[in-house]
């Protein structure tokens, strides 16, 4: 996924002190999380060997999609504060 | 630490998207005092696209805006594109009404034209303010009556949550539309950027002219949903949308975003964007659950435009949604302007958003699209399909050492009677779009 | 008192890409020099702590746009704004720059405080504020890492590699703020919508009867520096280390 890395390390990101979007304690084994592995289009979601799931902080692309899948008994989400995340030149 | 602004608004607009910036100006150009508030650093900044507007249906809402505005390409050219594992077929349609001006649709960058429109909002008299996010809506008494955002309580008669695809403000008014994973796609893409004399001699394209390729069938491998190549003025929109239901009911075989990779590596895609250079990579949240997954529009001293209500389809084709925000925007500045002569900002005269946009394309649109998502989430469509037609295409044009078979004996080898049978139901399924 | 801090409008460095090893500056949004804002946050609070008696007033130069980002610094707290509107000042040589600002700042008549960063956030010259207080002949001090004002002396602590050196001197002067002395402060949407309503006087470059040299520095050249990436591939630690000394890095 090193590939994920590099198109990521296109965007423009700014920085927000509090990283918006945290999995709750004691959930980190959900099994709509562990989909997210798979789904996330940043590949922020991973697994590790205890079947736990862990989200990595930088490139979320505020897509949403965790939020949806997993809903706001499993994940603390909300947008980064005014001026902070993602800023597409493009879109 | 919270502080109350003297000044009170006509309206606040939550996002400074296409539907909220649309009601903004319509707002500004009635000489009303609104407020946009948008938690990007500059418009634009989180919003994304596959990247393809349509004109003709708003044109006429938004007069003076359409000649300078920075759009990419006019669509010229239509492709659609079936893919099977290793093998495609394309159609591709030409038309002179594609040629004529006004033209029917564009390419689009949204980084671009969303903060473009911001500025001829701001110069019909809107306020914009960037980079603050908008974290609850005031209600008092069972009524809209404002904001807080970052601190500060920010007051107006009534409120347009135009907050895109998971909108937190419409739900915290409790005008909650479908969080059904069914009725959501995720789309992603790739800007890449080329050399506008290459791009134009490999698309086969004028100077301003511009093509528009869908793809169905493997590039999805198997799930529901399709690719998109748009040609912007000096760069191509490379992407896909997946249907998040049929993601989260049975696994995908790769990551997701592997699946753009594996798309680019096809040699259809890659001769197209070589020597491209990749500038942006996005993703985004689709609502395209159409009327079925729509929430309440109003209430009493709010409004919702945009993807925020759910106004955005999948018609097979392709994803729809730009104009319909576009169109709410304006519908629900209208609304407000109504209310505003009557000086009553009820959900009873609000209501009237309602019948403005029921008496336009966009419901007529919606309920005629109804059934688009059911009929269209077929996973035959994305798999066997595809395939099928490309192995037809690959017997027809194979050229055996010996003999070759009659071409009625080769189609009938594909599509025997079983085939037929089980198309019938599509067929059925396909007569409700 | 008159505290005037002078901000530059310059290209948000976050956004700017780099084509061909150039900077692509199409579109790139603009906004007030990083270290500017740490000048503007050091004034604000020598106007709080002398019991907001005062002002504090911007000055900069550039082109059209600067009317519409110098808000930000009214929003967080300036309380007026003087700028020199020059179409092509964009990218303006520092002795120019200095003139036009010094004008400015005559313009504003009293100024007992002149705040500049120690270098602006594009081109780091770093000139800028030593020449402006030549041509109004005035005290200047650098690297300044705080700043407090007792009547009409100002007690600064110069931030030096390796020792801090405090001055004291009498008002007016030129001061050169360094880098991340400071959190400047986000202003609120209420303090965003009031600062449209903040006085501006803008002087249009044809107002001012001054003599500037024309150019005499000429950019040849504005590249990325090269990076030759070697993408040696390892997978242990070991082989990292081998791989690091072998390219002169690191050595046991
Ligand atoms: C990959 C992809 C392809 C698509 N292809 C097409 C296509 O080809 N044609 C088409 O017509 N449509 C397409 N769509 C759909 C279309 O892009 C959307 O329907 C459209 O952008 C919706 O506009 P909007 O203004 O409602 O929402 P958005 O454009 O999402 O705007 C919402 C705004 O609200 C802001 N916001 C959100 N929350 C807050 C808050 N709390 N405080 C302040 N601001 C906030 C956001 O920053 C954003 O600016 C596509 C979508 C995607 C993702
Ligand atoms: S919001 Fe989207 S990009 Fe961010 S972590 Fe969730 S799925 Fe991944």
């Amino acid at each position: 996924m090193s590939d994920l890395k590099a198109k990521l390390g296109l965007d423009v990101f700014k920085e927000d002190k509090a990283f918006p979007i945290a999995i709750k304690k004691g959930l980190e084994r959900d099994p709509r999380l562990k989909k997210m592995v798979l789904i996330c289009p940043a590949g922020l979601y991973g697994e590790d060997e205890s079947g736990k799931i862990a989200l990595s902080a930088d490139g979320c692309l505020e897509c949403g999609t965790c939020l949806l899948v997993c809903g706001a008994d499993i994940l603390d989400w909300q947008y980064p504060r005014g001026g902070a995340g993602v800023q597409f030149r493009f879109g | 630490m919270e502080q109350e602004d003297d000044s009170r608004f006509d309206a606040i607009v939550i996002g400074g998207g296409l539907a909220g910036l649309s009601a903004a100006y319509t707002l500004a150009a009635e000489g009303m005092e609104v407020l946009v508030l948008e938690r990007g650093d500059y418009p634009g900044a989180k919003n994304v696209t596959g990247g393809r507007i349509y004109v003709s249906s708003i044109r006429e809402l938004f007069p003076d805006l359409w000649t300078k505005a920075p759009l990419e390409r006019f669509i010229a050219h239509e492709e659609i594109c079936v893919m099977g594992r290793d093998s495609s077929l394309n159609v591709r349609y030409d038309g002179s009404e594609l040629l004529r001006e006004p033209h029917q649709s564009y390419s689009i960058l949204r980084g671009k034209f969303d903060k473009w429109f911001a500025r001829q909002a701001e110069h019909k008299g809107a306020t914009i303010i960037c980079k603050t996010r908008v974290d609850d809506i005031i209600i008092e008494n069972g009524r809209v009556v404002g904001v807080v955002a970052a601190g500060d309580r920010l007051m107006a008669n009534v409120v347009i949550a135009c907050d895109g695809v998971l909108s937190f403000a419409a739900g915290k008014a409790g005008l909650n539309k479908s969080a059904d994973s069914g009725h959501f796609a995720i789309g992603f893409k790739e800007v890449i950027e080329i050399d506008p004399a290459v791009l134009e001699d490999r698309f086969n394209l004028t100077e301003d002219e511009g093509a528009a390729r869908l793809f169905i069938g493997d590039v999805t491998a198997g799930k529901f949903g399709g690719g998109f190549l748009y040609t912007n003025k000096s760069s191509v929109s490379l992407g896909l949308v997946l249907g998040i239901g049929a993601l989260v009911v049975e696994e995908p075989t790769v990551q997701v975003p592997e699946l753009l990779n594996k798309f680019k590596q096809r040699s259809e895609i890659s001769r197209l964007i070589r020597g491209g250079k990749t500038v942006e990579y996005s993703a985004h949240m689709i609502p395209e659950g159409g009327i079925k997954a729509m929430g309440k529009l109003y209430a009493d001293g709010i409004l919702v435009a945009g993807d925020a209500a759910g106004f955005s389809i999948n018609i097979g084709i392709t994803v729809r949604g730009m104009e319909y925000a576009m169109a709410s925007g304006y519908y629900a500045a209208r609304a407000v302007i109504n209310a505003k002569e009557k000086n009553d900002y009820s959900a009873a005269t609000l209501a009237v958003y309602e019948k403005f946009l029921n008496d336009s394309f966009v419901m007529t649109d919606f309920k005629n699209f109804r059934e688009s998502l059911d009929v269209l989430k077929y996973p035959l469509l994305y798999g066997h399909y595809p395939e099928l037609i490309v192995g037809i295409m690959k017997d027809l044009y194979e050229m055996p050492a010996g003999p070759k078979t009659r071409i009625f004996p080769t189609v009938r080898k594909h599509l025997g009677l079983r085939e037929l049978w089980a198309m019938v139901p599509l067929c059925r399924r396909m007569m409700k779009i | 008192m008159n505290i005037v801090v002078a901000m530059k409008q310059i290209p948000d460095l976050q956004q700017i890409r780099i084509r061909n090893r150039c900077p692509v500056l199409d579109d790139v949004p603009l906004t007030l020099g990083k270290i500017d804002k740490n000048a503007l946050e050091a004034g604000l609070k020598i106007r709080e702590n002398a019991g907001n008696k005062g002002r504090v007033i911007v000055v900069s130069a550039g082109n059209r746009d600067i009317e519409e980002t110098v808000k930000e610094a009214l929003a967080a707290g300036a309380d007026e704004a003087c700028i020199v509107v020059d179409e092509a000042a964009s990218d303006l040589e520092s002795s120019i720059s200095a003139i036009l600002l010094a004008a400015a700042i005559k313009r504003i008549g009293v100024a007992d405080i002149i705040l500049f960063g120690e270098g602006s956030g594009d081109n780091y010259s770093g000139q800028v504020g030593a020449r402006v207080a030549e041509i109004l002949d005035l005290p200047q001090v650098g690297y300044a890492g705080n700043v407090e004002t007792t009547g009409r002396t100002a007690r600064i602590t110069r931030v030096l590699e390796d020792r801090e050196e405090i001055v004291e001197v009498e008002l007016p002067v030129v001061v050169c703020i360094l880098a991340d002395i400071n959190e400047p402060r986000i202003p609120s949407v209420s303090q965003i919508l009031k600062a449209g309503k903040k006085h501006k006087e803008i002087i249009e470059i044809d107002d001012l009867t001054m003599e500037t040299s024309g150019r005499r520095i000429e950019t040849i050249s504005n590249l990325a520096p090269e990076t030759a990436r070697k993408r040696e591939p390892v997978n242990t630690c070991g082989a990292l280390c081998a791989v690091l000394e072998k390219e002169g890095f690191w050595a046991r």
